[in-house]
């Protein structure tokens, strides 16, 4: 088998455009009532509202978020110098829970009106703002207490970042033992991970949020490479270790903060994606960050689109956390277990 | 004639440390040299082989590299002076040895890191060189540590550099590619380039270098041609054990034996 750079790419592009495709597809036909394409288009109603109101916002939201999560996965994993960092590992979701548990709690308060108020000018709410702000606020105090000897040590910060994680889900719990249970309600549905329908102005700007990371990890991806070699392996060949894993850090974050004020907490598709990814395209970044952009959209919009399928005749839908975990944990351990 | 590379009364503590692991060291390298580092363990080589590579900041002294301090180069123009092969090299790298090899382009690259018909004609020859041609397509976490390690000194050597840092270079490999990398040296010193190389194997370190340094407790306890450094007096007060040193009567080199007791 030929593994040079280009015959990768090829590969990537090969086996990725077509399922992006399929994604698309499925994403905007597949829902709780038939749609007519012609109707849509010819502005006939209800079906041009909902291709274009509802199906079409949410296929964008998934593909931005997946893209998104997927991306921050192959960064982290490569300052980690861990293939099963999850962008998350970094106390993310530690940190946002609690920040939406603290903002759900207030919300009822003055405080929480004063918040809200403040909040409203940005189209997000409180709660949004709260879970991204504790999301990188968790990641900072991760990344300072994660070094050592100045550097940051990848065991440590992985260690720090479970331990940060388990603390914070018992600040929520106890957090959820003094809120109503319809607020308690709400703060789980926001932490499984839910895609709502954002206007077109918040999908333009989570857009070019996302885009922003996307393409300075794209640029740092040679360096990201030699990261592999160990800090003193990439500093020999020029590398500057410790500004690049700041950047990459912090294109991360926003790429993760981002995700969790639009979705909440959407697991598994940082770890999963990353990892399916690297089977065709493999390990030089230079692809596979690109690549994970859309390998990650598609996943997303396909996870988005099979839970309005399956679970059509119970007249429900699960968030789409919880599919991408029940899809994205024995795909892992497939996948894990698939490679020597 | 300047030095490839100037060591000039180095000190460097380690954070936390009560004393120096390098302390006062001074050392050069010609072009067309190998000097070798020995010494017992902790004695600061691999701490001295980081200094001269501009990974560490001596709180003291000064490493030049061909004439311009460490300190003044930028991280690229240093890649592009001096090659390092850590000690350790590692294990779960998904990348083939070919991809591998490559990287020691990078510090000739631009921004976007996109490798030339240049950079993969000298990746393919310091694939030769360090006899891992045969290993190009394989990933490196499937080789074995022998192998693993002629990899990196094929990075070593595409990264074209006129010194060589080798910090323990024969780690792994049998006696054949000990030779094989010996030889190789002597080829680039032919060149005009130079190496340093940390070794343990005194009886190779006496074989393959010009020059050896004695290392003791970050200071060096002599230096000069292998014959005058490897003194069984010398060697066995530094490393604590009765140490034979017998002339080859074929070559004249010196042959290094510990005394075991049977």
């Amino acid at each position: 088998m030929k593994r040079s750079a280009a015959a990768r790419a090829a590969m990537a592009i090969a086996v990725l455009l077509p399922i992006a495709l399929v994604a698309l597809v499925a994403g905007l036909f597949v829902g709780a009532g038939n749609l007519s394409l012609r109707a849509a288009f010819s502005g006939v109603e209800p079906d041009a509202t909902v291709l274009f109101r509802l199906r079409l916002p949410r296929v964008l939201l998934a593909a931005e978020v997946g893209a998104a999560l997927s991306v921050a996965g192959v960064a982290l994993q490569a300052l980690l110098r861990n293939p099963l960092a999850d962008p998350f590992i970094f106390g993310l979701s530690g940190g946002a829970a609690v920040g939406t548990a603290i903002a759900v709690a207030l919300s009822g308060t003055f405080v929480g009106a004063a918040a809200a108020a403040a909040a409203s000018w940005s189209g997000l709410l409180p709660s949004q703002i709260a879970a991204v702000a504790g999301a990188l606020c968790a990641a900072l105090f991760v990344f300072m207490l994660g070094r050592a000897r100045g550097q940051l040590s990848p065991e440590r910060a992985l260690l720090v970042g479970v331990v940060f994680n388990s603390f914070a889900s018992a600040v929520v719990i106890s957090v959820e033992a003094v809120l109503r249970p319809e607020q308690a309600q709400s703060v789980l549905l926001w932490l499984s991970g839910t895609l709502g329908y954002e206007s077109a102005p918040v999908l333009l700007a989570a857009g070019v949020l996302i885009l922003i990371p996307v393409l300075v990890l794209t640029a740092l991806a040679g360096r990201l490479n030699l990261l592999a070699l160990g800090d003193d392996g990439a500093a020999a060949l020029g590398v500057d270790v410790a500004s690049t894993r700041i950047i990459a850090f912090v294109a991360a974050s926003v790429a993760v903060g981002v995700s969790v004020a639009l979705t909440g907490l959407v697991g598994f598709v940082g770890l999963v994606v990353p990892h399916g990814v690297r089977i065709v395209a493999g390990p030089d970044h230079r692809i596979l960050v690109p690549a994970a952009a859309l390998g990650g959209a598609a996943f997303l919009v396909l996870a988005d689109a099979g839970s309005r399928v399956l679970f059509r005749g119970l007249g429900m839908e699960p968030p789409v956390g919880a599919v991408t975990a029940i899809v994205g944990a024995p795909v892992f351990v497939l996948l894990l277990r698939s490679r020597r | 004639m300047t030095a490839l590379l100037d060591v000039v009364s180095l000190h460097y503590r380690h954070p936390g440390h009560p004393a120096d692991a390098v302390d006062g060291a001074s050392l050069e390298v010609n072009p067309g040299e190998v000097v070798g580092v020995i010494g017992p363990n902790a004695a600061g080589k691999s701490t001295l082989a980081r200094l001269a590579c501009g990974l560490l900041t001596p709180s003291s002294g000064e490493v030049r590299l061909s004439g311009r301090p460490v300190a003044k180069l930028s991280r690229q123009e240093r890649a592009l002076r001096v090659a390092f092969l850590p000690q350790q090299q590692p294990n779960d790298l998904l990348f083939t040895a070919r991809e591998v090899a490559l990287m020691g382009r990078a510090p000739h690259l631009g921004l976007w890191a996109l490798e030339g018909s240049h950079d993969r004609a000298l990746a393919e020859a310091a694939l030769v060189e360090a006899d891992a041609a045969a290993l190009a397509e394989r990933p490196v976490s499937q080789l074995s540590g022998g192998e693993r390690q002629r990899v990196f000194l094929a990075r070593a050597f595409a990264q074209d550099a006129a010194l060589l840092v080798l910090d323990e270079p024969t780690a792994g490999l049998d006696l054949a590619h000990q030779v094989l990398l010996v030889n190789a040296l002597r080829r680039r010193s032919r060149e005009g380039r130079g190496a340093l190389l940390v070794l343990h194997d005194l009886a190779l370190a006496g074989a393959a270098c010009d020059r050896l340094v004695l290392l003791v407790v970050g200071r060096v306890a002599a230096e000069g041609t292998p014959a005058e450094v490897l003194q069984p007096d010398l060697l066995s007060r530094t490393y604590g054990t009765p140490v034979d040193v017998v002339c080859d009567p074929a070559t004249g080199q010196p042959l290094v034996a510990p005394r075991i007791a049977r």
